[in-house]
């Protein structure tokens, strides 16, 4: 069997909360019967990695540079809002290089984020502060930061992505 | 539904599709580590291409928003005792740990909302079918921004 069966692996878990009865965890599907993984080989090419060194522990992370500038996650974007609101809303913090509005493929309509780019760190830096929390169509949007440097943790501690790599690999 | 359970809870996704044929082992899989970690394969030996790796950070912001996109659509409560069994086509694998819920689904590949329709659990496949999709979005538009050069 070399599915991730977290039933076992919880006596280390150290739950600062309340301790989640992982014993009644709900399973289902063809792929943990045929023991996690089904037949395919791919795992092997996705797995073959070295474990990352952990972090220091915390919420915090430290937002990463990617290829042309730093993305921005909003969530909590209305269905009906349009590109150009969010061009103008968050253009007014720095250039946008590129937005993605990405739709859902049932509806039609938005899914509910937007990644937005800005060539500068400043610009984006500045977008986080001035947007996150405000209201959009009446409601309210969270502003982030898309990408990190490395792994959080927090209430998720390192004690569980460990084993579970393990048994991914 | 439970908000903190979502937020708070245990994360992993994965999701795989692929055949083998003339051309190899061509599949797409990626994967949401626990800690973050975003992870992506994409293979074909088409014209001897190569196969495109990428491994990223996400912030707690962006799984969050996966969790939302996952629990909105209800899968965790479908099953795929019904739905088509992989065949030489070629074969779809989602795997979800969710708060204390986890799934591991297998199915044919989808080709339109046609086969949805044509089987035995069309509710539940059709919701497959639209995640899967939304779930591609999402990540082909992170892997994009993060790595890729804007086409001209």
């Amino acid at each position: 069997m070399r599915g991730r069966v977290m039933v076992d692996e919880d006596n280390d878990v150290v739950m600062t909360e309340q301790p989640r009865e992982r014993g009644r965890e709900r399973r289902k599907g063809r792929g943990l019967r045929l023991g996690g993984r089904g037949e395919s080989m791919q795992q092997a090419l996705l797995n073959d990695e070295e474990e990352e060194e952990e972090g220091d522990g915390g919420n915090d992370f430290t937002p990463l540079r990617s290829v042309e500038g730093w993305i921005v996650l909003v969530s909590g974007v209305h269905e009906e809002a349009q590109e150009d609101d969010i061009l103008t809303l968050f253009g007014a913090h720095g250039h946008i290089n590129n937005l993605h509005l990405n739709l859902d493929r049932r509806t039609g309509f938005l899914k509910g984020y937007a990644l937005i780019e800005y060539e500068n760190f400043v610009e984006a830096q500045a977008a986080i502060s001035g947007m996150n929390g405000t209201k959009l169509f009446f409601r309210t949007i969270s502003v982030d930061w898309a990408f990190s440097t490395g792994p959080f943790k927090g209430r998720r501690s390192s004690s569980l992505a460990k084993p579970r790599h393990k048994a991914i690999s | 539904m439970a908000a903190t359970e979502e937020d708070n809870g245990e994360f992993y996704l994965r999701y795989y599709v692929g055949h083998r044929g003339k051309f190899g082992h061509e599949f797409l899989e990626f994967e949401f580590r626990p800690d973050g970690k975003l992870r992506y394969a994409n293979n074909s030996n088409y014209k001897n291409d190569t196969m495109i790796r990428k491994e990223v950070f996400l912030t707690p912001s962006v799984q969050k928003e996966c969790r939302r996109i996952i629990s909105e659509s209800e899968i965790m409560k479908e099953d795929d005792n019904n739905w088509p069994e992989p065949n030489r086509v070629g074969r779809q694998e989602l795997e979800i740990v969710m708060g204390n819920e986890h799934i591991s689904f297998t199915t044919s590949k989808i080709g339109s909302l046609v086969d949805v329709h044509s089987s035995q659990d069309p509710e539940g496949l059709r919701i497959f079918y639209y995640l899967v999709q939304d779930l591609k979005c999402l990540v082909f538009s992170l892997i994009s921004l993060h790595f890729k050069i804007k086409p001209i």
